[in-house]
């Protein structure tokens, strides 16, 4: 949850309102066009670490206008959100949209992969172009955080778009044997082969055959 | 009209069973202050495309049309005369004269087109100034780091006036940081100047700063897209990992 | 200044180093041309104007076709032809003088006609008086300063001589010294270096002893004649034996005056084909460096006549400066030498030169060479630069072309080899010194296709020594045979004339030292130190070998006369002998098909004996008949035999009895003599008497023949020593060559020394490296130019043989250990400074080169 404790961390420097709050996530995500967080998602994550007891709400002595709330970090709260910054955080790039389509397409024949891949490279090009021109804009205005921010947002596109070349030259391997590594039908080898493995663990076959099945067999090189 | 329009643009080298088409019926136009990219793996042709458009080869079969003339029917006086005035270069080993200082270098092109010298000197430091450099114009190109001497390159590009740059792969020997900026100038000299710009380059982040790119593989175009859309790239930004 | 000019100017600063060793070639080659070529004019000069002097003023002047002297008589005739003003006779003899006596060597004795004199040339005064017909009667032998002779001097002569009117100048004569008194001094010009002395003509005609006979007669022509007309009417009036004109000068001593110059321009002409092999080779590789450049400049919209201008600029600074510079040095050189060679001249020859002389030609001559070899050496690269295309500037570096157009070439060195050959044995001395340049030439075109076999071979030596490093240095020598043929060709060049001139000269040396041997076999000479027997020498009248021959001790005398004659229209001395008398005291050098048995027919009337010169201008064979204009007119002779005596070995000479000398000639007086002590006398207290009886006789040095040899052989070293120094400077071009070709091989692979260094090569090796390389290019050089250079001097001294000089040919030890010592030596030296540069290499930066 991470919207949550990055409001934590900005309630641990000083009280606010809720929009406020809002302002101040912004600011810190490297604006809407980066990370755009509606401000009904902030409240609601306000009062669930009100709940929580993470954070107090106390109403601020209107100034003629309606009634607002400001909001304070507790001690449980500065407590949860020193835990949180002490965590690593995990990447998970294996969890890819893209892979799925393309992988799908190949095997329900339902979309041409090829231009599934050029539609991709294009949209990741476009997205290059944009992060480029807006680092661009950034380095103008001297903001180093985000523009560190988008230099990650950049590189990862860049691995994004060098992977996406790989998958491209390897299209044809693909389609001959998309299901090998399929997990469903858990065949593990086409049939005959066991003949020659020896009756020892599989992992221990697998790694005596490699070196006669790599040359041939494109699924496994 | 664009400036710069090949048709069927092939270049085969050797002969008979050696023969390597290195570029084959290639299609391509640019528009005025374009800013195009081509892509594509080493071997693909696109040094050669880039040579053919510059004069620098002549092309098997196929034309080049720049500013209208066909430079397959032009002299070699014509050509050079054409590359001294209406195409800048800008290579990967910056290449400047090691004897001359920076304004010298980029006083060159205007030097060798019969300018006066204090005329071109004067015009030459104006470009320096706008790349940035006004204060290292009397430094030699030993004296300059390689972004630096790029950017006297580039200065020598755009010293003439001319309307199309042609750039093999002008990051090519930079570090990262000096690419950036290098790439970030060249689009300026797009945007704000309007010169248009083909950029030979394997490096995506480079390209990036293109408005369309082309790619390239075995002598053919296999993709022509333009990648200059705000819209299209806000969406494409959500759904790519920043959300 | 246009593109071209600016980068051209910016190239060269740039590279210094290169720049001032490329010029500096250019330099050598044009100070030994302009400063040797202004010597030899100056020679020339002052021996021209010591005979020639004042010829131009007077109208007409009659000459013996035979070049000697004539009857006084022959004046009246011509003063009695229609048109003639006036015509009045001359004895015009240059003599040398005593040596010490005056600071002058040679002085113009000129008698005059006082009472004709005047009407033919103006003797304008300055002091004292002219010449009278008084003075005409004369005694020679007058004792007291009141009746000697007078005699009247130019202002120039009289300060140079360090007299005044009413001195007294004292010259050699056939009768002994003679005392003159100054009567007067006159306001003429005389050339510098060339002095005169006027006397009534029987005082000058008893002083030189020479009868009533003439060498000149002047005269003028009526005004408002036409002087062609008058000219042929004299001939008529005279006839064939007479000529009329200027004086002529020695052709034959001219002849070899011009020889010297000749091989003296070769030397320069070497020089600077060295340079321009050097200017080819640097160009070349710059062009091979800046490719890169190149290419860019074209792409960026440069013509190739852009191109092709820059490196023609370049070539044309280094050449205006290397000119300028090598003329200023040469200038220098020419004055050194002069002061050197003036010491020899005056000694020898008595022949005192001025200032070095630099003729227009000369200037054209080192301009042209200079700056045309410069840029016609660029020209080739240049234009090879101009043909780079703009896409190889994107390319990485071709690799060498070079070695198929090597062997197209070859086949054209090949031709030329052949032709120079042919010409080599042709065995006339002008055909084979040029023969021998075109030879050079071939040979060098040659050269690359020899690169592969002869570094092979040296190879295998130099990995001998070199054991890591030496197939390395081969394989990069191999792979750029261009580079290093060229290279090789210079230091060949160098070698080869080393070699083929140390072979000549010794074998010159060694001949001489023959003849010597042979042809003054007596105890003791009486010869003029001037060796020229012909000219500026005064004989002596029969008194001085009378009183030589009445010397206590002395046995057997001989003695040389001389006359002159001509053949042709080409002039030659004639040597008269005593037969019998000269075959006691010495020798001759027989040529082929003569032998001793011909001296007793030279008795006999019309025999004649020849020099080797002589017969080989004329084409003379024992048996033949040949004509000569003599004083008396022409004569036929019939050729006894071929033979040279040492004295007159250098010029066309012909050998007669002294009975015929005296009968066809009127020649009487002695101008050497040889005398042999009698078997047991003391030879010391012999030479003491025989100096007592010579020394009236200051004309005449006297010399045990001993100390006379070695006196010849220490000339000859003396000579010597100034062209080991020629050489020497010789082949300093080919120092640089070496150098140039191996730094600029350093800088073109700074990279792959890098990678060595990288990989671990020590700078030890790297140094060796560039040394076996060095020393590979060396030997090669050395190689082929031994060979040549033998080759080449065989030919020279078979030339030298064909034309007359009989001489051994000498195989040059010590040419070919001092070139093997200058091929190690400067292999070493050259690797020096590219070695160190190599060692200093910075790795990491040489691996980013580019």
């Amino acid at each position: 949850m991470t919207v949550r404790h990055a409001l934590l961390g900005i309630l641990s420097q000083r009280p606010g309102h809720g929009y406020e709050l809002h302002e101040a996530f912004e600011a810190l995500a490297g604006g809407r066009a980066l990370w755009d967080v509606k401000p009904a998602q902030v409240y609601t994550t306000l009062a669930r670490l009100v709940d929580a007891g993470l954070v107090k709400r106390t109403a601020s002595p209107g100034d003629g206008g309606p009634a607002r709330h400001v909001h304070e970090i507790t001690d449980a709260g500065r407590a949860e959100f020193v835990a949180w910054l002490g965590e690593g955080v995990h990447a998970e790039h294996h969890r890819d949209e893209f892979f799925l389509k393309l992988v799908l397409a190949l095997t329900t024949g339902a979309a041409d992969p090829v231009g599934l891949i050029k539609t991709q490279r294009t949209t990741l090009y476009r997205d290059l172009h944009e992060l480029t021109a807006r680092r661009a804009e950034l380095v103008r205005s001297g903001d180093l955080a985000h523009e560190l921010l988008l230099d990650k947002a950049i590189m990862h596109t860049e691995a994004d778009l060098r992977w996406l070349e790989m998958a491209e030259a390897r299209l044809g391997d693909m389609v001959e044997c998309p299901l090998s590594a399929s997990p469903p039908k858990r065949r593990g080898r086409p049939p005959g082969r066991e003949e020659h493995e020896a009756p020892a663990g599989e992992a221990a076959g697998n790694n005596k055959g490699a070196s006669s099945i790599k040359e041939s067999d494109p699924c496994r090189s | 009209m664009p400036i710069v329009e090949t048709k069927g643009l092939t270049r085969v080298y050797g002969e008979g069973s050696n023969a390597v088409t290195a570029l084959d019926a290639v299609d391509l136009a640019v528009e005025p202050g374009e800013f195009v990219a081509v892509m594509g793996p080493s071997g693909c042709g696109k040094s050669t495309l880039l040579n053919l458009i510059g004069g620098l080869d002549a092309p098997t079969s196929g034309s080049v049309v720049i500013d209208g003339r066909d430079i397959a029917h032009m002299s070699e006086a014509e050509v050079t005369a054409l590359r001294r005035r209406r195409i800048g270069f800008v290579f990967q080993f910056f290449n400047l004269i090691p004897v001359l200082d920076a304004a010298e270098n980029v006083a060159l092109p205007l030097v060798l087109d019969g300018v006066k010298a204090a005329e071109a000197k004067a015009t030459a430091i104006e470009w320096l100034a706008r790349v940035g450099l006004q204060d290292l114009a009397g430094r030699k190109p030993d004296e300059l780091s390689g972004g630096q001497q790029q950017r006297v390159a580039i200065a020598r590009a755009l010293v003439t006036d001319p309307a199309l740059i042609l750039a093999d792969e002008p990051t090519g020997n930079l570090d990262s940081r000096s690419s950036d900026d290098i790439a970030r100038l060249l689009k300026e000299v797009s945007v704000t100047w309007g010169r248009a710009i083909l950029m030979v380059t394997h490096d995506p982040r480079i390209a990036a700063h293109a408005d369309r790119i082309v790619f390239m593989r075995d002598g053919r175009v296999v993709d022509d897209t333009r990648i200059a859309g705000a819209q299209e790239a806000r969406d494409a930004m959500e759904k790519v990992g920043l959300l | 200044m246009s593109a071209q000019v600016t980068l051209a100017i910016r190239y060269l600063k740039g590279r210094r180093l290169r720049t001032a060793l490329t010029t500096l070639a250019i330099v050598f080659g044009v100070m030994l041309l302009f400063g040797l070529n202004g010597i030899i004019p100056a020679m020339v000069q002052s021996l021209q104007s010591s005979m020639i002097a004042a010829s131009g003023q007077t109208d007409l002047v009659v000459t013996s076709a035979s070049t000697g002297l004539f009857d006084a008589a022959v004046a009246d005739r011509v003063g009695t032809v229609e048109g003639v003003e006036a015509a009045t006779p001359v004895l015009r003899v240059p003599v040398a003088l005593a040596p010490g006596r005056y600071p002058v060597g040679m002085l113009s004795i000129i008698g005059v006609d006082p009472a004709t004199a005047g009407r033919v040339r103006p003797y304008p005064v300055a002091e004292g008086r002219f010449l009278s017909e008084e003075d005409a009667k004369q005694d020679l032998e007058g004792g007291e300063a009141t009746k000697r002779p007078a005699v009247v001097l130019p202002a120039s002569t009289a300060s140079a001589l360090g007299l005044e009117v009413g001195d007294t100048l004292e010259v050699p004569s056939a009768r002994g010294v003679a005392r003159l008194t100054v009567a007067g001094v006159l306001k003429m010009p005389t050339a510098p270096g060339n002095e005169e002395a006027y006397m009534a003509l029987p005082v000058a005609q008893a002083l030189l002893g020479s009868g009533d006979r003439v060498s000149e007669v002047d005269a003028t022509v009526k005004a408002g004649v036409d002087r062609a007309e008058v000219t042929r009417a004299v001939q008529r009036a005279l006839g064939s034996a007479y000529r009329i004109g200027g004086v002529e000068p020695d052709s034959s001593l001219f002849a070899s005056i011009k020889l010297g110059g000749f091989i003296i321009n070769m030397f320069g002409v070497f020089a600077i084909v060295m340079a321009g092999f050097i200017i080819l080779n640097t160009f070349r590789t710059v062009v091979a460096e800046r490719r890169h450049d190149i290419g860019m400049l074209r792409a960026i919209g440069a013509s190739r006549h852009t191109i092709f201008g820059m490196f023609l600029t370049e070539s044309l600074v280094q050449g205006v400066l290397g000119t300028a510079l090598g003329i200023i040095a040469g200038w220098w050189v020419a004055k050194l030498a002069m002061a050197g060679v003036g010491v020899i001249s005056s000694d020898l020859l008595h022949l005192s030169i001025g200032r070095p002389v630099f003729t227009p030609g000369t200037w054209v001559l080192a301009i042209g060479m200079g700056v045309g070899v410069t840029v016609l050496a660029a020209l080739v690269p240049a234009r090879a630069a101009a043909s780079i295309t703009p896409l190889e500037a994107m390319r990485p570096q071709a690799g060498d072309r070079y070695e198929k157009a090597a062997t197209h070439r070859a086949w054209w060195g090949v031709a030329v080899i052949v032709l120079a050959v042919a010409g080599l044995l042709s065995r006339d001395t002008t055909l084979v010194g040029a023969s021998s340049v075109v030879f050079l030439v071939g040979l060098a075109l040659v050269t690359p296709a020899l690169v592969r076999p002869v570094t092979d071979a040296f190879g295998r030596a130099i990995e001998a020594v070199f054991r890591r490093e030496g197939g390395l240095a081969k394989a990069n020598l191999t792979r750029n045979a261009g580079r290093a043929a060229v290279t090789a060709s210079a230091m060949m060049v160098s070698v080869a004339v080393i070699i083929a001139l140390l072979g000549t000269f010794t074998s010159v040396f060694d001949g001489f030292i023959g003849y010597i041997d042979k042809s003054m076999g007596a105890d003791f000479l009486a010869v003029p130190s001037n060796l020229l027997l012909s000219t500026g020498t005064v004989g002596a009248d029969a008194a001085l070998v009378t009183a030589v021959k009445s010397t206590e001790g002395v046995g057997d005398v001989a003695t040389l006369r001389v006359g002159r004659a001509a053949m042709g229209g080409t002039g030659l001395q004639v040597i008269g002998i005593d037969p019998v008398a000269y075959s006691k005291v010495a020798s001759f050098e027989y040529s082929e098909g003569s032998s001793e048995a011909a001296l007793a027919r030279l008795g006999t009337d019309g025999a004649i004996m020849v020099n080797g010169i002589f017969a080989a201008q004329q084409g003379l064979r024992p048996g033949d008949t040949l004509r000569l204009e003599t004083p008396a007119g022409p004569r036929n002779y019939t050729v006894v035999a071929v033979a040279t005596d040492y004295l007159n070995a250098k010029l066309a000479t012909a050998y007669v009895s002294q009975a015929e000398l005296e009968r066809e000639f009127g020649v009487t007086t002695d101008v050497a003599i040889m005398a042999d002590a009698r078997p047991g006398a003391d030879r010391q207290a012999v030479r003491a008497a025989l100096a007592r009886t010579v020394r009236d006789y200051p004309q005449f040095a006297l010399y045990d023949t001993r100390e006379w040899r070695d006196l010849q052989v220490a000339t000859f070293r003396q000579v010597y020593g100034a062209m080991y120094v020629m050489l020497f400077v010789l082949a300093v071009p080919s120092l640089l060559a070496l150098l140039n070709t191996l730094a600029i091989g350093v800088l073109a692979r700074t990279r792959e020394i890098g990678m060595l260094r990288a990989i671990g090569s020590t700078r030890v090796q790297v140094r060796r490296m560039v040394i076996a390389e060095s020393l590979l290019l060396a030997s090669l050089g050395t190689a082929l130019g031994m060979l040549s250079g033998v080759w080449l001097g065989y030919s020279m001294v078979d030339a030298m043989n064909a034309v007359g000089f009989k001489m051994p040919y000498y195989f040059p030890y010590d040419g070919l250990a001092i070139a093997l010592v200058i091929g190690v030596v400067f292999g070493v030296l050259a690797a020096l400074v590219p070695a160190r540069q190599a060692t200093k290499l910075d790795v990491v930066a040489a691996l980013r080169y580019e």
